[in-house]
């Protein structure tokens, strides 16, 4: 590619594309592969022409995207409906009639007011869980995981064995023995929300092997020279973790983290089995019994629905970027 | 300081199926205080292993490692002081330059931390990296990520310095200069020192005295001259020296060493030296003593054919043919000024004085070259 070529300008190209159809499928090619490999330094008027494998490819995109997009759109077209909108107009229909302006009958906020109410509480218990939960499962899978990789100690091989079984070991087949431990050990009955406790280690106990695992295969990349370095420099294994791994597992800790709080939050079985008292009820349990209370609101349940599905969105757009790096480290 | 002792120093690794390998084997070295000792041999031969094992990292299977009186086969890594510099450098990525230096001296001292800045800043000033204490390691050059490891291990002011391979990351030019800097900073700091390569031109160039270790066995130990010119057996004479040394696999009759192709006449001195042994030896010669002549004079010359020619500029390799079928090929480094061409016929001087003998089976070496203090000629590499 020579400079030649970079300083063509757009009404150059098309008069070659007018004249010498030859050199313009040439340049197509050249253009295409310009702008994949040095985007940065590409001026922005010049796009890359778009052949009809492309122009496929962009359409099965555009009609995915709609796929996947419209029920989310339509659950937020009925969040804004009344209940009389809901009934006559389709679920796609926007709740304002743009045709006849100002037409607002079909148009209310209030589902959003009453699920908000509602669920409330349910979502204040649900960080109350959530975060503590996802917090310490990460930092004992973290723990673990330094353990398991660099120090060397007997039976080690049969403990990650153990961590790697628990990973497979589906909520339905847990529900029954986890009823009857907390009946055992009943921290619900020293405290009202004891509950709410026993569901926090619960997540934990869970959520602890899958971190270990993630942190495990993220620590075995880590250079072990770094921990020898760090030994003869006299810090101690404590030490090596708070100031060496801890540091270097930020982009592990976002990863697992917005893993085990979309886990945590979203999980309804565990809360079902285990929280009996509504104060305690988290956000899922709520959004369960907002379908109770209000059989035909549909534009409450959407409501509810996005109001409790917003936290993980959150999360998602906050490490985000942590997370892709986490991913492919 | 004091000096560095290694007894016996064996270790064996315990494969999961049971099998046992002995990766340092019987190793017995002493590192007196300020001298340079680099520990030679190829990958796989338990030098990087022995260093781990002073430096604490490693378990000692057999053997003592001691520091002055002290045996520190026990102690941990902290409590030797010690300090190493790694192949991969191990700088610490999340911290500066500055924390990196600091850390070790945080961690094992009681220094308060103005004496720590100061002492960073000193390490860092005689090492030329003073301008880059507020980078991170990844804003770094190779060269000046090695002086940054460097750096943290002086800051400790240890008794011992270990160096793993510290210069094969670097490119060829970077690596010839910081051999003369580490070389220059070893004088200066005048700790003892073990420096593990797998470069015979590093050992020949840096050390004080070299340790030659294949298959966990220490081969040699002496000064790199004394490896060069009196090797104690075929490996050592194949691995010290480049280009390697020519070896013939001769056979002795009375006084002449029977090759296929030549044979070689031996005094009544060299003889006397053979006297004993196997009959079955390997001649051995290091090509700069091979004289290429134009015409076949005088004892010890004989008749072969150039084959190819390397020229270095300053001196030629020439590689040669002896022998109809062409089978046996030798080296000899002349002159660079010294005109030959490919397919041309020369004769090899091969001057006795220059003869090494050595025991084929064994390997060990039963004659070695004769040197003279004042005609030794300047180590070539």
């Amino acid at each position: 590619m020579t400079d030649d070529t970079d300083a063509h300008t757009d009404r150059d190209r098309d008069a070659d594309a007018d004249t010498d159809t030859d050199t313009d499928a040439d340049r197509d090619t050249q253009t295409d592969t310009e702008t994949e490999t040095e985007p940065a330094t590409d001026d922005s008027s010049r796009l890359p022409r778009i052949g009809p494998g492309r122009l496929a490819l962009y359409g099965a995109l555009l009609a995915l995207v709609i796929g996947y997009l419209s029920p989310l759109y339509g659950g937020l077209t009925t969040a804004f409906k009344t209940q009389e909108a809901y009934r006559e107009t389709s679920p796609l229909q926007p709740p304002i009639e743009l045709l006849s302006f100002p037409h607002l009958d079909g148009f209310t906020v209030d589902p959003w007011f009453t699920a908000g109410g509602e669920l409330a509480m349910g979502m204040i218990n649900s960080f109350a869980l959530t975060i503590p939960a996802a917090v310490f499962s990460a930092l004992l899978g973290s723990l673990a995981a330094y353990g398991l990789t660099k120090v060397n100690w007997r039976g080690q091989a049969f403990l990650l064995a153990l961590f790697l079984a628990a990973v497979f070991i589906p909520y339905q087949a847990v529900l029954v023995p986890l009823r009857q431990f907390w009946s055992i050990v009943d921290i619900s009955g020293l405290h009202e929300r004891g509950e709410l406790v026993e569901l926090i280690i619960t997540h934990i106990a869970y959520g602890t092997p899958i971190c270990t695992v993630l942190f495990r295969s993220y620590y075995q990349t880590l250079d072990d020279e770094l921990i020898e370095a760090a030994r003869l420099d006299g810090a101690s294994l404590a030490r090596i973790y708070r100031k060496i791994v801890l540091p270097l597992s930020v982009p592990m800790f976002a990863v697992t983290l917005i893993y085990q709080f979309t886990q945590i939050w979203n999980d309804f079985l565990f809360a079902l089995v285990l929280l009996s008292d509504r104060a305690n009820y988290v956000v899922t349990l709520e959004l369960n019994a907002l379908q109770g209370a209000m059989a035909t609101d549909y534009g409450v349940q959407m409501a509810g629905a996005f109001i409790a599905a917003l936290p993980t969105i959150l999360v998602y757009i906050m490490f985000g970027e942590q997370f892709a790096k986490g991913q492919t480290m | 300081m004091a000096d560095l002792q290694l007894d016996a120093v064996t270790k064996v690794f315990t494969e999961r199926d049971g099998n046992q390998i002995t990766a340092v084997d019987d190793v017995s070295l002493t590192i007196e205080d300020g001298e340079f000792l680099v520990l030679v041999g190829p990958s796989g031969c338990g030098k990087s292993t022995t260093l781990r094992m002073v430096a604490g990292l490693e378990s000692i299977s057999a053997g003592q490692v001691r520091l002055g009186d002290t045996v520190v086969n026990d102690s941990k890594p902290k409590d030797r002081n010690i300090a190493m510099v790694f192949q991969s450098y191990a700088l610490y990525p999340h911290m500066t330059v500055r924390e990196n230096m600091a850390f070790g001296l945080q961690e094992s001292t009681t220094m308060p931390d103005d004496e720590i800045e100061q002492t960073v800043a000193s390490a860092a000033d005689m090492l030329g990296i003073d301008d880059l204490l507020k980078r991170k390691p990844d804003d770094l050059s190779g060269g000046q990520q090695q002086r940054v490891a460097l750096g943290r291990a002086i800051v400790r002011d240890p008794e011992v310095f270990l160096l793993d391979e510290p210069l094969s990351n670097l490119d060829a030019k970077l690596r010839a200069q910081m051999r003369t800097e580490l070389k220059r900073l070893q004088n200066e700091l005048d700790v003892a020192t073990i420096y593990v390569t797998h470069d015979q031109t590093e050992a020949m160039t840096m050390a004080d005295k070299i340790a030659i270790l294949n298959d966990g066995e220490l081969q040699q130990v002496g000064t790199p001259l004394e490896c060069y010119h009196e090797p104690a057996n075929l490996f050592v004479a194949s691995f010290i020296g480049e280009p390697s040394m020519n070896f013939f696999d001769v056979t002795r009759d009375d006084s002449q060493l029977v090759h296929d192709h030549f044979r070689y006449d031996l005094s009544n001195e060299t003889g006397d030296a053979l006297a004993g042994a196997h009959a079955e030896l390997v001649l051995g010669v290091r090509p700069e003593d091979i004289d290429l002549q134009s015409t076949a004079n005088g004892a010890h010359t004989y008749a072969t054919v150039v084959d190819v020619v390397e020229p270095m500029g300053n001196e030629n390799n020439v590689y040669l043919t002896i022998g109809d079928e062409q089978t046996q090929t030798f080296v000899a480094t002349v002159d660079g000024m010294h005109h030959v061409e490919a397919g041309e016929t020369v004769y090899a001087h091969i001057p006795e004085s220059a003869v090494h003998v050595f025991d084929r089976q064994s390997g060990h070496a039963l004659r070695n070259r004769t040197v003279e203090s004042t005609t030794i000629p300047e180590t070539k590499l």
